[in-house]
């Protein structure tokens, strides 16, 4: 019995130490991330070629989930709001919602899934066939080479892409307060803009930043950690879609607490 | 073949339990050729990789040129990994660039050379290697023996003194072996010192001054490959099938 407990007690001490050598290891990656960014070589054009996969290539999606948040969201608060007779009102919680939660947050969710999991898997297979140790067996660095492009692309990309969903949300918003509510889009946009005002703006752009780093950070590391072949690369993926998300929902709570108490 | 630039002392390596290495002394003279063979599991790739420091050692030193370098950061290893190149058994080729783009990565890297220039070394090594013009070809495109040869360009276009061969002759047919080991014999003929870890011992046998054996993380043999096939040991005698 007693050994038995002492096992148990070795097996939680153990996991607890595992867990802080992950924590200990994703902060490391993230300081040499930045220390490679600001010496040494820096590699412009594959920065370019990843905003490009990464940022560009996520313009369709960031769209459709822009337009449909608008839609969903103005449709479900014009008739909540009606019954009230606060139809009048629909502009200003739809675009204040758009700008300080839903777009940074769906926009980083859905990234998160399709930029989290190439990234992860890209680099897990370039681990897997040895093509990361070739990197480090050339006199290179795979943080370097592989990281400080994807992670900066994403700091980049995410808020631009951000902006883009709370744009088109806002026209989609527009376009159901037009058709179901009779709200001309003259008084529909003056509400938005006079109602969000620069720091929800900057609360959202800030947040999108922060969730583009958690994203890369982690997608990266378990990359370049993956094992087990092709199996692995399967874990690496799944582990990086989940983790990330479920951080990113942690973090826009603390983050939009930390903003609330700045700004009023 | 005198000066030694490479040695190996007391190398000692494990992961967890598993002793890989057990005390390992091995020197490496200019331009000579090393056998490293053993049975599968003996720590020889492990051995290649602590060498070129994709793995640490955990006891021992390893000194290029009279200089200690096992123990540096991964940043300080750079100077250490032009002068020695690792050639990988799978030729571990970047897929997602060409072939030119794969050998002339550590001339991007590491030099100063312009493009033109670059293009200039890309094309003799392709010659070298016997793959004349595939410098578009994908790594996806060419067959294991090709890719084996553009890994093996690679790790020698930026001139080292040592390069480190794992099992490069490993799961091809007798033509793409006999080009890898014609190719290999080439950079001997130039001068370039190696370690050639391998189960391929006629290959080795051909083409190294000095044999080496490894069994249970020692080194149970050192000599030459005509000592090598007349050793009475039992265990050096189990590799040396071709003796008669």
């Amino acid at each position: 019995m007693k050994a038995h407990f002492q096992a148990a007690i070795d097996d939680r001490i153990e996991k607890a130490k595992d867990f802080f050598i992950f924590v200990g290891e994703i902060f490391s990656l993230l300081f040499q991330t930045i220390k490679c960014t600001f010496s040494g070589k820096f590699y412009t054009a594959r920065l370019m070629e990843q905003i490009n996969l990464l940022g560009f290539g996520s313009t369709s999606i960031t769209v459709v989930i822009g337009l449909t948040m608008g839609l969903v969201m103005t449709l479900n608060f014009g008739y909540g709001l009606t019954k009230f007779g606060g139809t009048l009102y629909v502009p200003a919680v739809v675009s204040l919602s758009l700008a300080r939660e839903m777009a940074p947050l769906f926009t980083s969710l859905l990234v998160a899934g399709r930029v989290g999991s190439g990234i992860a898997a890209e680099i897990g297979a370039m681990n897997v066939n040895q093509q990361v140790d070739a990197i480090r067996a050339l006199g290179t660095s795979p943080i370097r080479v592989l990281v400080v492009p994807r992670f900066w692309a994403m700091i980049i990309s995410l808020p631009l892409l951000t902006a883009l969903s709370f744009a088109v949300g806002i026209i989609g918003g527009m376009i159901v307060c037009k058709t179901e509510f009779d709200i001309i889009p003259g008084f529909y946009l003056f509400k938005v803009f006079s109602t969000v005002k620069l720091h929800d703006y900057v609360s959202g752009i800030f947040k999108s930043m922060v969730f583009g780093g958690i994203i890369t950070i982690f997608a990266c590391y378990k990359g370049l950690n993956t094992k087990d072949g092709t199996k692995g690369v399967g874990i690496t993926t799944t582990w990086v879609v989940v983790t990330a998300s479920i951080l990113i929902l942690v973090t826009d709570f603390f983050i939009s607490k930390i903003f609330l108490v700045i700004w009023n | 073949m005198s000066e030694s630039i490479l040695e190996l002392k007391n190398v000692h390596k494990s992961f967890g339990k598993n002793k890989i290495h057990r005390g390992i002394d091995i020197t490496l003279k200019k331009g000579e050729s090393l056998g490293l063979l053993g049975g599968s599991g003996t720590g020889k790739s492990v051995l290649l990789r602590s060498i070129i420091g994709l793995e640490r050692i955990d006891q021992g030193e390893i000194i290029f040129h009279g200089e200690r370098y096992d123990h540096l950061m991964e940043d300080e290893l750079t100077p250490y990994r032009i002068k020695i190149s690792y050639s990988f058994q799978s030729g571990a080729l970047f897929d997602s660039i060409n072939v030119f783009e794969n050998i002339a990565y550590p001339l991007f890297e590491h030099t100063n050379f312009s493009y033109q220039q670059i293009k200039d070394k890309v094309r003799d090594m392709l010659k070298l290697i016997d793959l004349p013009g595939r410098e578009s070809v994908m790594p996806s495109d060419l067959s294991g023996g090709m890719q084996k040869r553009v890994g093996m360009a690679r790790a020698m276009i930026l001139n080292p003194e040592v390069l480190l061969y794992d099992e490069p002759t490993a799961g091809l047919d007798p033509a793409n072996t006999l080009n890898v080991v014609a190719l290999m014999q080439k950079l001997k003929d130039k001068g370039l010192a190696s370690i050639f870890v391998t189960h391929d011992i006629p290959s080795a046998l051909s083409l190294c001054d000095r044999i080496v054996v490894l069994h249970e993380g020692k080194i149970i043999f050192n000599d030459t490959p005509i000592k090598f096939q007349t050793s009475s040991d039992p265990i050096v005698n189990k590799f040396n099938v071709h003796k008669d």
